[in-house]
């Protein structure tokens, strides 16, 4: 039976997929309480049921577990599954929100994951262990992913029977429907959406054909876990495919009944990944197609991964969009399909096909929205703002993830965060205290004394004790002299377990301590508490894992599993000899936090934190605010860009906790991530104006580019989009005189020495082309283009550009447009591929889409005054490229808008925010631990050599002016590279020593040594 | 720096055969700089003989140990304690080193290393010639590339008939020195200097004029010394 | 030697070798106890020296469960590892041991079954090898 507390306000996050967690986790990284819910019996979503995830082709979901204690996991978070949001009323700041959970018929706390009764009734019990199939070792997150079982009741005949089964007593077979109320102050919407039932389509024969799976199915069986344990086979026969074919826009931007007009964002990016990963794992054995429409890899450095797909992978890629697929006689399929250049459709046979398929929300989804009362859009997504994407039609309900419109995960992500500190801003971050000096008894000294070790077998209500005979155990760990306690706590890792073993440790006067009991990494921080609270250092620790990788491995053979127990208890204790007390490096941190750049990112940012009452120092290059949005006048949805700004710059100038610096540039930095001091020098020759911060925030924007192409600076009639807009919002006359006008995308991008997608230019050339159209209907418009990357709801306006007799005409590097001028004439000459010949187009204006670079200058100096990372064409390159999007690797750095990578203003104010409430995480701790597993170099044994400073993967070894290496602990990963290749052997990764893990090697061979 | 590379196991494990008590001594100078002979390479030398002597069914005891620098005797006393308790030493250190603690302990003492070259390190884990001690350095004149150390025939005025496409003859893995030269005088606006034949070298100094040695008068005075001393 | 029980150690890596050796144990896939694992945050942390004391010790064979090629969370630790290995077996070669006593794995967290799969495989081979000069030796002494 779950109870959730009623106590207490909260910000309630509905959706336990990956943008729900990193809200929910971001709340309570900023000790702002939150309750997150999921109508599922286990937390997850969508993603953890992928194969791998691009652009990293991996999973890494454990990396967004904060770094938190589980005590103060459990102060500010819970979660509840099964769980639906029935009503919503009240206001923003105090809702009341009615909660419906239905019943598990198993006692969470009781349940142990064991599995009896899923061998007994697996009809009727259901187990998805959190993240099946990843979790629940890779959420490292225990409380989150309820590790425990449920039931379907009606399946069960024998109730009495299924309880006998249950030896923790954790069937409840008389669990109710819980009704709940509880205080809201605002809602967090991440509910996600569906993936499209190809089979509903009579064409392409999804749900019909054994060969043709949608794309989430084609992953499942290529991952490990999967129902062929990772081998890529045909459903049909079981054989290897050796031709696959992949088909995009599967239900997505057609017009026939089962359609929706939109893109999904996704689909081009996980057919890309599908196919590399199966020639990674295939290599040549397997054929790769990919059937398109437009290839929309407008993502950070996504180019490139369709680059390397192409070239590296040797992908094949037909731009059509098939009509037919037919299952052949020995279920091979049959694609039939038109080449763009060639007017007969052709046939061709694969073995496999793979359906792009993209989003569409659930009628679960749209009546929740009815529930909470909040707009949908025409497709069914719910109604964002056309400026600030996070907000809902109603105050106080933020919607982040797929539900806002289709997207990937390292988007869901930014407006995960961005979503949460939104909704968090309602509500005050818990006083801080500092936990270890009010929770913890000072820890006694214990150097010099010889080791008093106490060793203690914990259970988990039999699990070990099934399987190994614990009292032999313990006496074997007796006959070492050094262990002064042994004993054993066999019902569960209770507190009142804890409890015991604290006493025993005070006691004894014990000064090492040995765990027997599961997995050291689910249960470390825990006994590493215990510890704490028994005012022993928690470095003093070791644990033997005797349950996962014993108790549970070797059934077949008790004799042997036994011997193994007593060679790791050895093993343990050999190795907690060596142990130090260690001290994890806390560091006050500064509350101040400083934005650098004063564009619409920067001031959205600063804004947001000093009206939590962080003191804010802006600091911006040119002499007024506004950066790059001064140059633009409205937005595709219509918004009006010039007034917004002035709104920003009005409300930052007046805020009595922003302190803006214009006509200025950081010169000088110093400090550790949470304590920076950096110089701040303004206009040309003054001194620097000292500031101390906790966090930094890099908004620097990017730079319009204005590549010398297609005649731009030459002739007079060529400009950039940015220039026709100014001349739509000032000149209507002169788009009146106009008759012709041809846009040419992708100016100076997805080149050779610039091969990124810029990302905003198609939605501009077609904003644009309908504002011209507005102003002069007679105009005509033709847009040569590459690949039209109108993603997500653009689509629409695309399509009525195309509904409006706009031209869209493709060209390909092969056949670049030309522009020249004659006889006082701009004529542009193209290729037209339908045709198969050239075409002459007479141009009034020529607008190039340029898109944005790098703001090279400034990202170099930045990043050699901060020692940040770059990306290979100049932006700031984030911690992690899908879950860390806004985090920089270094901490204490946050990176939003253009400088992160080129995007629309919307999604800039997104990434602000989201900038905005991963600084406040850092801020609302008041002190952040930097680890205590940090290499140290011995200065003496040096041999300052720079293999460590070459080996390190983070690039922080440097040689000092004392003449040898120095690692700076707060830069330290504590992965011990450098340790193990340093060839002076000079080099200790501190809880990991060489000596340590020898001692561990001595202790398995001790019986011989 | 001067590089060098392990010698091939077998050959060193010969070298120790008749021994029963070993003590493997390194050097935390250009050895451990080219990771030969550093703490990390005494540690994995020994376990091998430790792993040989097991195989062997032999009882070997084997010490470790790493000095400062081998080549200065000050630092090679310091192995006194340690070399009255064993029968041979390996040492790691360069040519240099291994003399020095020879002469110093009337023991075997055994390379453990081949000592290579004096080279530079191109990235991690690669280290490439660059000088072979001419005692006449020419590279004022040769745009900083060393034609003795990095041309195959060591010649002054190059480059012969065997460089093609600025590689050398031995091995399209080698570039052409004179190439090189050539390349980097260009680059500093100095052919000029390319015309100006260089007279035969005198190899004396070379070594061609027996063994070598450095005195530096104002260090290795005895007057100095007896002062400081007195 | 039919009763033959070789004795393996497995350097795991917290992020995933040790993470694929837990699942096998919540999936209860079992594999012989024969392999005992010593946890180490990266398998790039895994010291040429510490593969070597391991046999020294009386380890018949040593591998090191590292993240799959790619993945690991320290950039590139896991291929350090494949050096270090790489450069342990040649020695091993050199001495005149087997260097199949010693080898590189690499699994994802989720790979419990392949961890169990591969840990019986390692010990079968070892089993084949038989046990190493150095146990050999060690036991004698006892």
């Amino acid at each position: 039976m779950q109870k959730i507390k009623q106590d207490e306000k909260r910000v309630l996050v509905i959706g336990g997929g990956v943008g729900g967690i990193k809200a929910a986790l971001d709340l309570s990284e900023s000790r702002k309480k939150v309750l997150l819910i999921d109508s599922d019996y286990a937390i997850g979503g969508l993603m953890t049921q992928l194969d791998r995830t691009f652009p990293t082709n991996n999973c890494d979901l454990c990396t967004v577990s904060p770094h938190l204690s589980a005590a103060s996991r459990e102060k500010f978070l819970e979660v509840s599954t099964m769980t639906e949001l029935t009503s919503l009323s009240g206001e923003a700041g105090n809702f009341t929100a009615t909660l419906k959970t239905a019943p598990r018929f198993i006692d969470i706390d009781k349940c142990t994951a064991c599995g009896e009764c899923l061998k007994k009734f697996p009809e009727a019990v259901r187990f998805n262990p959190g993240l099946d199939p990843r979790a629940p070792t890779c959420m490292r997150y225990p409380q989150a992913t309820p590790y425990a079982y449920s039931i379907d009741m009606e399946k069960v005949d024998d109730v009495e029977a299924l309880k006998a089964v249950c030896k923790a007593g954790a069937i409840i077979p008389d669990d109710t429907e819980q009704e709940t109320q509880i205080n809201v102050a605002s809602v967090v919407l991440s509910v996600g959406a569906e993936m499209f039932d190809p089979s509903v389509l009579d064409n392409y024969g999804g749900g019909k054909f054994d060969n043709v799976l949608p794309g989430l199915e084609y992953e499942r069986i290529m991952s490990a876990s999967g129902p062929f344990q990772g081998n890529l086979v045909r459903k049909s026969d079981q054989q290897r495919p050796k031709k696959v074919a992949w088909i995009q826009c599967v239900g997505s931007r057609g017009i026939n009944v089962d359609d929706v007009p939109y893109c999904s964002s996704v689909c081009c990016m996980y057919a890309l990944k599908e196919a590399i990963v199966t020639k990674e794992r295939f290599g040549d054995d397997i054929e790769t197609t990919i059937f398109y429409m437009d290839m929309r890899t407008s993502g950070k450095d996504y180019e490139q991964y369709f680059n390397r797909a192409k070239e590296d992978f040797g992908i094949r890629l037909i731009r059509c969009k098939p009509h037919t697929v037919i299952e052949l006689p020995d279920k091979s399929l049959e694609i039939t399909y038109a080449r763009e250049e060639l007017s007969a459709m052709e046939k061709e046979e694969f073995d496999m096909v793979v359906l792009s398929t993209g989003f569409r929300p659930s009628q679960k989804t749209i009546d929740l929205a009815g529930a909470i009362g909040i707009d949908l859009n025409e497709h069914n997504f719910a109604k964002s703002g056309t400026i600030d994407p996070v907000t809902t039609s109603k105050d106080g309900v933020y919607v982040c993830g797929v539900f806002e419109s289709p997207k990937d995960i390292p988007e869901t992500m930014v407006q995960a965060s961005a979503a949460a500190s939104l909704a968090g801003m309602t509500l005050d971050s818990e006083e801080w205290v500092n936990e270890p000096v009010s929770l913890y008894p000072p820890q006694r000294d214990v150097d010099g004394e010889a080791p008093k070790i106490g060793f203690f077998v914990v259970d988990c209500d039999g699990e070990i004790d099934q399987a190994l005979d614990i009292d032999k155990i313990l006496e074997n760990a007796k006959t070492n002299p050094d262990v002064a306690v042994a004993e054993a706590f066999k019902l569960s890792c209770s507190f009142e377990a804890m409890e015991k073993i604290e006493g025993l440790i005070k006691e004894h006067n014990l000064n090492r301590v040995v765990i027997g009991s599961g997995s050291p990494r689910i249960q470390e921080s825990m006994f590493q508490d215990m510890l704490r609270r028994a005012g022993l250092n928690p470095y003093l620790l070791e644990l033997v894992n005797l349950r996962d990788q014993n108790a549970w491995v070797h059934n077949d053979a008790p004799a042997k599993s036994l011997e193994k127990a007593f060679r790791l208890v050895q093993m343990g204790i050999s190795g907690v000899r060596k142990a130090k007390p260690l001290t994890e490096n806390m560091l006050p941190t500064s509350q101040n936090a400083l934005v650098v750049g004063g564009g619409v990112t920067g001031m959205t940012s600063a804004l947001e934190l000093a009206d939590q009452g962080t003191l804010t120092y802006l600091v911006e290059k040119a002499p007024v605010l506004g950066g790059q949005a001064l140059n633009l006048s409205q937005t595709i949805e219509g918004d009006d860009v010039a007034a917004f700004v002035k709104g920003l710059v009005d409300k930052v100038s007046a805020h009595e906790n922003i302190k803006v610096f214009t006509d200025a540039v950081v010169a000088e930095h110093t400090g550790v991530p949470g304590k920076f001091t950096t110089g701040i020098k303004t206009g040309a020759d003054s001194a620097c104006e000292q500031i101390d911060h906790g966090v930094t925030i890099l908004a620097t924007g990017a730079k319009p580019n204005r590549p010398a192409v297609y005649g731009l600076g030459e002739l007079d009639n060529v400009m950039t989009q940015l220039d026709l807009d100014a001349v739509l919002e000032n000149d209507e006359s002169k788009i009146k005189a106009m008759e012709q006008v041809v846009m040419i995308q992708c100016a100076g991008s997805r080149e050779a020495d610039n091969p990124n997608c810029s990302r905003i230019c198609c939605q501009a050339a077609v904003k644009n082309a309908l504002r011209l159209l507005e102003v002069n209907p007679d105009i005509e418009v033709f847009v040569l283009y590459r690949d039209m990357r109108t993603y997500g709801f653009w689509e629409d306006y695309y399509k009525t550009a195309r509904d409006k007799g706009v031209k869209f005409i493709r060209f390909d590097l092969e056949h670049r447009p030309v522009v020249r001028e004659e006889a006082g004439k701009t004529i542009v000459r193209a290729h037209d591929f339908i045709l198969g010949q050239d075409i002459e187009i007479e141009a009034d204006c020529v607008a190039l889409s340029t898109g944005f670079v790098a703001d090279a200058d400034t990202n170099n100096e930045l990043c050699s005054l901060f020692h940040l990372p770059k990306t290979e064409d100049g932006f700031f390159l984030e911690d992690h490229v899908k879950l860390k999007p806004v985090d920089m690797a270094l901490h204490g750095f946050f990176l939003a808008g253009t400088a992160h990578s080129p995007k629309v203003i919307r999604e800039s104010i997104t990434q602000a925010h989201a900038v905005a409430g991963r600084a406040r995480t850092m801020l609302a701790n008041k002190e952040i631990t930097l680890g205590a597993a940090y290499a140290t170099v011995d200065p003496v044994m040096c041999a300052v050599c720079l293999i460590c400073v070459r080996a390190c993967p983070y690039d922080v070894p440097f040689i000092n002016n004392e003449r040898h290496s120095e690692i700076d602990p707060a830069k330290c990963r504590g992965c011990g590279i450098c340790a193990a290749e340093c060839p002076a052997k000079a080099i200790q990764l501190r809880a990991w020593e060489d000596d340590q893990i020898i001692a561990k090697i001595d202790g398995l061979f001790e019986r011989y040594n | 720096m001067i590089t060098a590379e392990q010698k091939p196991l077998q050959e060193i494990l010969g070298y120790i055969a008749p021994y029963e008590k070993i003590l493997v001594v390194g050097c935390n100078e250009c050895v451990t700089v080219c990771a030969a002979g550093g703490r990390k390479e005494v540690g994995l030398l020994s376990s091998a003989i430790r792993l040989n002597s097991a195989k062997a069914g032999k009882k070997i005891e084997v010490l470790e140990h790493t000095l400062e620098r081998q080549c200065d005797p000050e630092y090679v006393d310091q192995l006194a304690e340690l070399a009255g308790q064993v029968d041979a030493v390996v040492s790691l250190a360069c040519g240099c080193g291994i003399q020095t603690v020879a002469s110093q302990y009337p023991i075997p003492v055994f390379p453990g290393v081949n000592t290579k070259f004096m080279g530079a390190s191109e990235s991690q884990g690669i280290w490439a010639e660059r000088c072979m001690g001419c005692g006449d350095c020419m590279l004022g004149i040769t745009g900083g590339i060393c034609p003795i150390a990095r041309c195959s025939k060591s010649i002054m005025n190059g480059p012969c008939g065997g460089s093609v496409n600025g590689k050398c003859e031995i091995s399209p893995d080698v570039d052409c020195a004179w190439q090189l030269i050539w390349d980097r005088l260009v680059e500093l606006g100095l052919q000029d200097r390319y015309e100006e034949l260089v007279a035969a070298k005198d190899w004396r100094p070379a070594g061609g004029g027996g063994p070598r040695k450095i005195i530096r008068e104002d260090l290795a005075s005895s007057k100095i010394i007896t002062e400081d001393n007195a | 030697m039919d009763n033959f029980e070789p004795e393996i150690v497995a350097f795991c890596c917290h992020y995933c070798g040790y993470t694929a050796a837990d699942m096998a144990g919540t999936r209860r896939i079992s594999y012989p106890s024969n392999v005992k694992i010593i946890r180490v945050p990266c398998t790039g942390k895994v010291d040429a020296i510490h593969l070597m004391k391991a046999l020294e010790k009386g380890a018949d064979g040593v591998y090191i469960a590292a993240c799959l090629e790619g993945d690991c969370h320290f950039k590139d630790g896991n291929l350090r590892a494949v050096a270090h290995v790489e450069k342990i077996k040649k020695t091993l070669e050199d001495l005149g041991w087997e260097p199949e006593r010693v080898a590189m794995m690499n699994f994802s967290a989720a790979m419990g079954q392949q961890f169990a799969q591969a840990a019986e495989e390692f010990t079968e081979k070892i089993k084949a090898l038989g046990p190493s000069p150095a146990s050999q030796a060690t036991s004698k002494a006892v």
